[in-house]
């Protein structure tokens, strides 16, 4: 509702204390491109790695399975694995973007 | 070299079937990813420009429309790793992995472009109004689920 535009605070502020603002925008955008890149790494790997993993796994420990419930249930595994990575994606974004949003102000 | 042992049940045609199911699992649950992605990156580089930090919330239809694709993947490793040769892959297993295949495909086409619409609208709005997130994330879980649905199938089928 209200806006709160963080560029024209950075305008009023002006020389010397632009730089300091842009230094912390900087860190601020490092260390959420480090969040973003760890979550979207865990979302494409973690399936993949689940899906072989459960694949050795399952056929070692259950060897009467057939070889289809065996794909079956990794992929299953596979599928709820990525599921359970994007849920704490989208709950550290909603948590997290408030909080710095609140420490902005 | 094993063309001896084909017969109507085990024709040499048999694997196409099958074949053409696992790339149309990922063919189109990669376009649909593409769409989504595409369509709300443009959203997102449009809200950035005036409220960068929300870009870590309004990466999540992005990540939905990779999501997709991963359902595609899923399904097409599923049915490559039960290709065989012809005389061991019979017609109905054929039919049946296309049958999978299309499934995931299609649906993931369908979740896909449904993402990006809704990617691009709900970010642009959520830059104005920050309630809207909680409605923008509902409407793309329910897109999502559209993939899911294909994929439920597609292992149902891939299981028969």
């Amino acid at each position: 509702m209200t806006n709160k535009n963080k560029k024209g605070n950075g305008n009023d502020g002006r020389a010397a204390k632009q730089s300091v603002k842009q230094r912390s925008e900087d860190s601020q955008d490092y260390s959420s491109l480090k969040t973003v890149l760890f979550y979207c790494s865990l979302i494409v790997f973690l399936p993949v790695a689940t899906f072989f993993a459960l694949k050795g796994f399952v056929l070692d420990k259950f060897f009467s399975m057939g070889e289809l419930k065996v794909n079956i249930a990794s992929a299953v595994g596979a599928v709820v694995a990525l599921h359970l990575a994007f849920g704490l994606y989208i709950y550290r974004a909603y948590f997290t973007d408030t909080k710095s949003q609140t420490k902005q102000d | 070299m094993s063309s001896e042992v084909t017969s109507s049940d085990n024709p040499i045609y048999g694997p196409f079937f099958g074949v053409m199911g696992a790339s149309s699992a990922i063919i189109f649950s990669a376009l649909g990813a593409a769409y989504g992605t595409a369509k709300s990156g443009t959203g997102i580089a449009a809200m950035s420009v005036m409220r960068p930090e929300l870009i870590m919330k309004s990466i999540i239809p992005v990540v939905m429309a990779g999501i997709i694709a991963i359902y595609g993947l899923v399904v097409a490793v599923l049915i490559a790793g039960a290709l065989e040769e012809p005389s061991k892959y019979p017609l109905f297993k054929g039919f049946v992995h296309l049958g999978a295949g299309l499934a995931v495909g299609f649906s993931g086409l369908a979740a896909g472009f449904a993402i990006g619409i809704v990617g691009d609208a709900g970010v642009r709005g959520t830059a104005q109004q920050p309630r809207l997130f909680v409605g923008m994330i509902l409407i793309l879980i329910f897109a999502e689920v559209l993939g899911l649905y294909g994929l439920i199938v597609a292992i149902y089928l891939y299981a028969k």
